[in-house]
């Protein structure tokens, strides 16, 4: 029972620090049409800046991740102008190929710049546990966890509280009928992919003191993205959060039953399940699946 | 030939096809005629096997359809068009309707003859070469009829072929059409254009939200007051 | 819009090039020397056969396949084991991992052919990571992430050379297989189908073009043909690991050579492969193999969004407007 306890409480930690990533994904495809293989690459970028703030200036992660967000915003913003927003509307050969380009660029463009040396940042929190009802919770990822909220909460507010949100929203919704309404499709997008790559590394600056820092880090964990925000149905945020917390549990459960490598096959097995049976995922409105709808 | 019986198409949340069932027998020309939104593409869409229905099933040449896929529709013998074309946009308009000749197991040499022959008989010949995409719409809903001619087929769903013709253009295609029906061609078209239909359609279907409102010879029909309240407020389109 | 006309190069000019530049290879035995160049140059020959492979599906079909990996590891793997374990010459074992491969490139093609763009390219990265993580875990059959090595046991008849060439004319009979086998496909009525289903998939069901019939051919071919390569290639290197077989970035690698060369072409891939590896090779020399991949990265966003039919559409006006230009010099003599 204790340890039901303990793999739920982790499962639900690392789960929460994954959704802050999947809804920015889901979020991308749900407004852009775009499945954005870069995603991961921005949490990385988070990682590193959380990393050198701390390792040249002594900056807090908890700090730090005020700074960097806004930063990766601007990133966001560039991409978006350079090649996200040239490859809408084109054959899927561009829109699949292009944020993987980038992906394969900016993971090897950190190579070349910070070597392929492992990382870490320790803060006030590292190692340290606390006990609540004999479940121990590191530290670390639960004040990580709780700043996730933090943003999470925000992000909400602003697709639902304020203008831009609301425009994003009716976009996502029907592109056509939002543009006849007024509302500026193209900035649309442009909020859409900054905001979404900056929760990416915001989430990237909050999991520095937990994970460890190289180049391919988020190549490591694109993949699990990618299965929950299909699991949760490809444009659905309340299915990314779900599924990210289902598979934050999964995974911490299964890797303690089976050993890493066979949970790991067996997630993919029933990520592929799940594309070819209910490609529209467990959470999400039937059709998105044929891609246009 | 096609016995369409007591379909029901549901969307989520909205009935498009209501409770149809109709007739088209060998030799016809039967006009399918509805305002927007009626269900007539839909029904085109059941026909043809690009969806399923509810409840209820088609019959060709006394064959249940039900379990057949619109390219096994297409090989017992019906053939459609799209309101919406879809021409094979990277292809030449030769290779087109070569596709269509090459599903009938003709070889690659006698395809492109068919092709050619098809592409003359509909005035295309000279645009042979031409890149499908590029062709001004006008064209490129005569490449869906001739697409669709190559492969043989013995009932033709032709949907709103005449939108944005000019009067000369018309007068060709419903010639083309009668032409083909004397060749024993069977024809259900669905058309906005009423002063058209009504010149060849021995008999004339008219829906109304998704379902069977009336039918009968276009002389009756036209004067049918509850097809005239149903276009009230609709424009009746004619040339 | 304007109306264009399409202006194919003649097939008769295409055949006389492709048996120039064959004739060229053949000989260039003659020229080089240099064992670097050598082993570049089969290298390259692979990756062609291995990029044409995929374009049977990723390319005429626009089966975006981000999965292939597995296929040229299950030929890797299949030759190489059967000749460990059970003595089976690899000029066999070639033929059995075809089979397995086409079957498994069968199974991914009747599951996956309903999906459509990014839903299909994220199947089959799916299923290749399963195959990665099999082959790096079911270390009783693979060796996991220690890898096999092939012992030079036998000769030519294991498909063994010392000879770095006899690997060249190997390659070579492979990429002549491959890309005849691909030009027989595009020419074929099957050809026409999957290039149909790609353009508009309802419209050609509805010409009757069956759909997973055609696209299940087109997939299992392909996987056949990238386990063909794989068995050579384990031949040629003679040390097969999970990393270098199955490994998600090699998927990644196989479809960027085929686009960058331009996909839905016969000769595209070919051409891909000459730009990428030599490219690759010569960057990973001389700057590292993090800088080399920053190129790819580079280049792959730089072709799908300026030039999405890839350098061989390039190569396509040149030769056009070459010949616009004797033409007009002809008509002015005259």
């Amino acid at each position: 029972m204790q340890l039901v306890l303990q793999i739920i409480a982790n499962g639900l930690l690392i789960g929460g620090l994954y959704a802050l990533l999947a809804v920015g994904l889901t979020l991308i495809f749900g407004v852009l049409r775009v499945v954005n293989f870069a995603h991961a690459e921005f949490m990385m970028l988070g990682m590193y800046g959380a990393y050198w703030l701390w390792a040249l200036y002594g900056l807090d992660p908890y700090l730090s991740v005020f700074l960097v967000t806004p930063v990766i915003f601007l990133l966001g913003v560039a991409v978006d102008r350079l090649i996200v927003r040239r490859s809408i509307g084109k054959p899927d050969v561009t829109v699949v190929f292009a944020t993987l380009g980038l992906s394969i660029f900016l993971q090897n463009a950190a190579l070349t710049l910070w070597r392929a040396d492992i990382r870490s940042v320790s803060t006030f929190a590292t190692g340290s546990v606390f006990v609540v009802g004999g479940v121990r919770l590191s530290v670390a990822m639960t004040v990580s966890f709780a700043v996730a909220l933090l943003f999470a909460l925000a992000l909400w507010i602003f697709l639902t509280r304020t203008m831009y949100g609301k425009g994003i929203q009716a976009v996502a919704q029907n592109r056509r009928a939002a543009a006849l309404m007024g509302i500026d499709v193209k900035r649309a997008y442009m909020i859409t992919y900054s905001v979404a790559v900056a929760a990416a590394g915001a989430m990237g600056v909050l999991v520095a003191p937990i994970f460890t820092i190289f180049p391919r880090v988020g190549q490591t964990q694109i993949v699990t993205i990618f299965v929950i925000v299909v699991l949760g149905g490809l444009g659905s945020v309340p299915g990314a959060v779900i599924a990210a917390l289902l598979v934050g549990i999964i995974r911490s459960g299964a890797g303690f039953l089976f050993g890493t490598a066979w949970g790991e096959l067996a997630y993919f097995a029933v990520f592929l399940l799940v594309l070819i049976v209910r490609p529209q995922g467990l959470f999400g409105r039937r059709g998105a699946e044929v891609y246009g709808g | 030939m096609l016995d369409v019986q007591n379909v029901t198409v549901d969307f989520v949340g909205l009935r498009a096809v209501d409770h149809a069932s109709f007739t088209v027998e060998q030799g016809q020309i039967v006009g399918l005629i509805g305002p927007n939104g009626a269900g007539k593409t839909t029904l085109f869409n059941v026909v043809s096997g690009m969806i399923r229905p509810t409840s209820g099933s088609v019959l060709f040449e006394g064959k249940d359809l039900s379990r057949l896929g619109p390219a096994d529709r297409n090989r017992l013998g019906i053939g459609r068009t799209f309101q919406v074309v879809k021409p094979f946009g990277g292809m030449t308009v030769l290779d087109n309707v070569v596709v269509g000749a090459l599903t009938r197991g003709q070889s690659r040499s006698d395809a492109r003859e068919t092709a050619r022959a098809t592409l003359d008989r509909l005035r295309l010949g000279r645009f042979e070469n031409t890149v499908a995409r590029s062709l001004p719409l006008a064209l490129r809903k005569r490449l869906e009829v001739a697409r669709a001619l190559a492969t043989g087929p013995k009932l033709l769903l032709l949907d709103e072929i005449m939108g944005g013709l000019n009067p000369t253009e018309v007068n060709e295609t419903l010639a083309l059409i009668q032409e083909l029906n004397s060749e024993g061609l069977t024809f259900l078209v669905i058309e906005h254009n009423m002063s058209a239909i009504m010149r060849i359609a021995e008999k004339v279907l008219v829906l109304n939200q998704g379902a069977l409102l009336t039918e009968g010879p276009p002389a009756v029909i036209t004067r049918d007051p509850q097809v005239i309240s149903v276009y009230l407020g609709e424009p009746i389109e004619s040339t | 819009m304007k109306i264009v006309d399409s202006t194919p190069i003649s097939p008769a000019a295409a055949r006389i090039t492709a048996a120039a530049v064959l004739v060229l290879l053949l000989l260039l035995p003659l020229f080089i020397r240099n064992i670097y160049w050598i082993d570049l140059g089969v290298t390259v020959l692979i990756w062609a056969s291995l990029a044409t492979a995929w374009n049977i599906s990723g390319g005429f079909a626009g089966g975006l396949s981000l999965g292939h990996a597995a296929f040229f590891g299950v030929g890797a793997y299949t030759s190489t084991l059967l000749f460990l374990r059970l003595g089976i010459t690899p000029w066999i074992g070639i033929f059995v991992g075809a089979v397995l491969a086409g079957l498994l490139g069968a199974l991914l093609g009747v599951i996956t052919f309903r999906l459509k763009g990014p839903f299909f390219v994220l199947a089959t990265l799916a299923f290749g990571i399963v195959i990665h993580i099999i082959n790096v875990n079911w270390r009783g059959l693979t060796r996991g992430a220690a890898g096999l090595l092939l012992p030079f046991r036998g000769g030519p008849q294991n498909m063994l050379f010392l000879n770095l060439w006899a690997y060249w004319y190997l390659a070579l009979g492979l990429l002549v297989l491959t890309v005849g086998i691909s030009a027989a496909i595009e020419r074929s009525r099957l050809g026409y189908y999957l290039v149909a289903l790609r353009e508009d998939e309802d419209a050609a069901r509805s010409l009757g073009v069956r759909v997973v019939r055609s696209k299940v051919v087109a997939a299992a071919t392909s996987a056949a043909l990238a386990a063909c390569v794989g068995s050579v290639y384990a031949a040629f290197i003679q040390y097969i690991d999970p990393d270098s077989t199955t490994q998600f970035e090699l998927s990644v690698q196989i479809a960027l050579v085929a686009i960058v060369g331009g996909m839905g072409t016969t000769f595209g891939p070919v051409l891909g492969a000459a730009i990428v590896i030599p490219l690759g090779e010569i960057l990973r020399a001389r700057v590292g193999g993090g800088a080399a991949l920053v190129v790819y990265g580079l280049l792959l966003m730089v072709i799908v969004l300026a030039a999405p039919n890839g350098a061989i559409a390039g190569v396509r006006l040149l030769v056009l407007r070459f010949r616009r230009l004797i033409q007009s010099r002809g008509a002015t003599d005259a």
